[in-house]
């Protein structure tokens, strides 16, 4: 049981170019997998292909196979796919809904929509709003947010779809500091305590030393490595890729230019 | 999935808000703000009626004027039984999606002139309503014959060079095509208004374009003629600006995004791309 | 329900009767309501209307010999002053019936009863984001205009002034508001939203038989007047 991405290109509808050529990758229930690539490379659409959002509901051309436990999402219907796979977006504002007077009726927005009988219904609300500690904001408007708040809020309406694998793209990105520390922690925490398959894309590769087990790295919509977290993020060829590594990996670099002795992070 | 039902994808569901919103909000800035004599609160219905059919544009256009209606604080007035009108002028510019009226047309030398020349010929012919109507111009006819004259003419004037302008400037022959569009709906929406002005208000709505209704009642003519004639008047014009708007922000929004709405397909040239 | 039937009715019959009915209905739903003084800002809110119908009927009513009193070439009439008032109370009606719909119910709770009842979760979200996404529009056109004031721009001032007004103003406003529907449709998409199944539905509203049964009579009577009015038969009534 695993999310795979064999040989995938795709290219948007109303384009000439492939924006992903020729991906393969498999996520595995449990493991954080973290992408890594320039503005442009293909970070975005590779987040909406793994999810199966494209062609599914932003139409293109898709070749190549992307399964979710063997069903492909070529031909799944949407709300088929949102079951199985979740995504989290970058802006929390367009994620909400907006027709929800609190937040606990935000997270049952998903399980609502599916038809769930009314228990059903609130036990999957609780349990995201346990799994991320949100128990505390359930009555709050979804409007009067902090930006950290409402992606919190966004990701727990994801995971009450109890997706089995989840896709994040640059989810801390329109986040203020105190809402990316917010964001990141809880993350740790899922990623600890659920089974779920993440995939995060990023530009904070200190976020994904923390969070991720392996990371892949994008260039021109094409996977050109694909190594552990420890060892890819100290490559040397992030900066080729203008990936900026990890302030930790930075840090010792720039002392040992200086001169210091700095042991090696690779293993 | 019925045709009806494929109008109502969950994009264009999302997109309705926004574009209900943007109606209100431009509509009342204009009319009430800024107090012009102009309504431009259809940009959104011709929008959707333009990506998504016509049956997903007239709704557009009634929820716009009934939300209006009803909610809190900027409601009231008078817009709640002009939703006829406005699903009119929505399902209008499903038709035109459908006909693909705004797909730009690039064209150069003659066939351009043509364009320019005709986007020019509608507007005079529409002016030449209001110049042939002694209402409008007889001094004692008419109430106040010699500003309604002017700005009729000057009008005209601007807008007759815009479109000619946009058209040539662009090259891009589907101006005259967006102009004509434009006036048929305007004259549409004129003649739907019209009855719904004269028996249900009486012919006064509160907004600006009440001082002409009263102009052309003064010179005899009764509440239903002199609705229509300020219907004739404002409608078009408006129209006209409106659809010429939705045109630009059609050309404005990146393909890729256009291509997803159900009438997109239509929108985009055959040899376009980009990345 | 009563408000919106009333609010037809109001407009639908000509003649001092028909006012007097639903004034008398509106203002009895308001006191029972306690929403009196609620609704005085609804009412305010027509006084221009009410002033421009009264002016301009008045004075201009066509056809009208019965003058009041002349002064020169101002002469107003009788007819066209009873006509005014008739259109002035049927606008007051028909805001105070609009009131009483506004200050009576919850949007959320109406759409959700009305979704429960069948409405569709389409339409049931189209009338739910619009009303939050209005004011939002509006917030983000104050900050808009305030911003565009700051650099000169005039909302007084002559007509071309103004019309150049608009452009800094629509621009922002029009491609703002459209950047997020993409997005909004992916989001719920994966959420489900396209699922061919029934929501499931959260609480539901006591409703007694004697409630329900209120709403058919009103519609009947609705019907019946409406088509009455229609055929000329009510021209009893004064």
């Amino acid at each position: 049981m695993s999310l795979e991405l064999r040989d995938v290109r795709y290219r948007y509808a109303g384009t000439r170019q492939p924006a992903l050529d020729g991906v393969t990758l498999t996520l595995e229930p449990g493991r954080v997998l973290g992408i890594v690539g320039a503005n442009g490379a293909g970070k975005s659409t590779l987040c909406l292909v793994a999810a199966g959002l494209a062609p599914a509901t932003i139409g293109g051309r898709l070749d190549g196979e992307v399964l979710i436990d063997g069903i492909a999402t070529a031909s799944a219907r949407p709300h088929e796919l949102a079951q199985r796979c979740g995504i989290l977006f970058q802006n929390p504002a367009a994620q909400l809904s907006g027709t929800s007077p609190t937040v606990w009726e935000e997270v049952a927005f998903g399980p609502r929509n599916l038809g769930l009988a009314l228990d059903e219904v609130i036990a999957r609300v609780e349990a995201a709003l346990g799994a991320l500690a949100l128990a505390g904001i359930a009555d709050r408007e979804p409007d009067h947010l902090s930006g950290g708040q409402a992606q919190l809020v966004a990701l727990a309406g994801v995971l009450a779809m109890q997706p089995a694998y989840l896709v994040l793209d640059e989810p801390t990105s329109q986040l203020d500091p105190h809402g990316t520390e917010l964001v990141a922690s809880a993350l740790a925490d899922l990623s600890r305590a659920n089974g779920a398959g993440i995939l995060v894309a990023e530009h904070k590769t200190d976020l994904l030393q923390r969070l991720s087990h392996d990371v892949a790295a994008l260039v021109d919509g094409s996977v050109v490595a694909h190594a552990g977290a420890d060892q890819l993020l100290t490559d040397r060829r992030l900066d080729g890729w203008d990936v900026e590594p990890p302030s930790s990996v930075r840090i010792a670099r720039a002392a040992r230019d200086a001169g210091a002795a700095v042991p090696e992070l690779t293993p | 999935m019925s045709w009806f039902s494929r109008q109502f994808t969950t994009r264009v569901i999302a997109l309705i808000p926004v574009a209900i919103a943007i109606n209100i909000v431009l509509g009342y800035t204009v009319q009430t703000v800024l107090k012009l004599p102009i309504y431009l609160d259809s940009i959104g219905t011709i929008l959707v009626g333009v990506l998504a059919g016509p049956i997903a544009g007239a709704v557009t256009g009634a929820a716009t004027n009934l939300i209006w209606q009803y909610a809190p604080g900027i409601g009231g007035g008078t817009i709640g039984p002009f939703a006829i009108t406005a699903a009119v002028i929505g399902f209008l510019a499903g038709i035109w999606g459908y006909l693909g009226v705004f797909r730009s047309r690039p064209a150069t030398g003659t066939r351009l002139w043509l364009a320019a020349l005709v986007g020019v010929a509608i507007i005079v012919l529409l002016a030449s309503r209001i110049y042939g109507n002694p209402a409008y111009t007889d001094p004692d006819i008419g109430g106040y014959p010699d500003w309604v004259f002017t700005a009729a003419l000057v009008i005209t004037v601007v807008a007759a060079l815009a479109v000619a302008g946009f058209t040539l400037l662009r090259r891009d022959a589907a101006g005259a095509w967006v102009a004509v569009a434009g006036a048929v709906t305007g004259i549409a929406a004129a003649i739907v208004s019209a009855p719904i002005a004269a028996y249900v208000f009486g012919g006064v709505t509160g907004s600006g374009t009440d001082v002409l209704v009263a102009a052309l009642r003064v010179g005899g003519a009764d509440v239903f003629q002199a609705s229509l004639g300020q219907g004739l008047f404002s409608d078009p014009i408006d129209k006209t600006i409106t659809t010429f708007i939705v045109f630009i922000v059609l050309g404005a929004l990146s393909r890729r995004v256009v291509a997803r709405f159900p009438l997109g397909e239509r929108l985009v040239t055959p040899d376009e791309s980009d990345r | 329900m009563i408000a919106v039937v009333e609010a037809l009715i109001a407009f639908v019959l000509r003649g001092w009767t028909g006012l007097a009915v639903v004034l008398a209905v509106v203002i009895a739903t308001a006191v029972v309501a306690r929403i009196g003084r609620a609704m005085l800002p609804f009412v305010l809110a027509t006084i221009p209307l009410i002033a421009s119908i009264l002016l301009i009927n008045t004075f201009l009513y066509p056809g009208a010999t019965d003058t009041i009193v002349r002064v020169g070439p101002i002469a107003p009439t009788w007819t066209g002053l009873e006509f005014a008032v008739q259109a002035a109370l049927r606008v007051v009606a028909f805001a105070l019936s609009v009131a009483v719909l506004g200050l009576t119910t919850r949007p959320d709770d109406l759409v959700s009863d009305l979704e429960r009842r069948g409405l569709g979760r389409r339409a049931g979200f189209v009338i739910s984001a619009t009303l939050r996404t209005v004011p939002r529009v509006i917030q983000r056109a104050r900050e808009i205009t305030d911003a565009q004031r700051a650099r000169g721009l005039d909302t007084e001032g002559g007509i071309v002034r103004r019309a150049r007004g608009i452009v800094p103003l629509a621009g922002p406003l029009i491609f703002g508001a459209l950047n997020d529907v993409e997005e909004q449709t992916m989001a719920l998409e994966a959420r489900g939203f396209s699922a061919p199944v029934r929501r499931t539905v959260l609480r539901t509203f006591p409703d007694s038989p004697g409630q329900s049964a209120l709403r058919w009579v009103l519609l009947g009577v609705l019907v019946l007047v409406v088509v009455l009015s229609v055929t000329g038969r009510l021209g009893f009534l004064p």
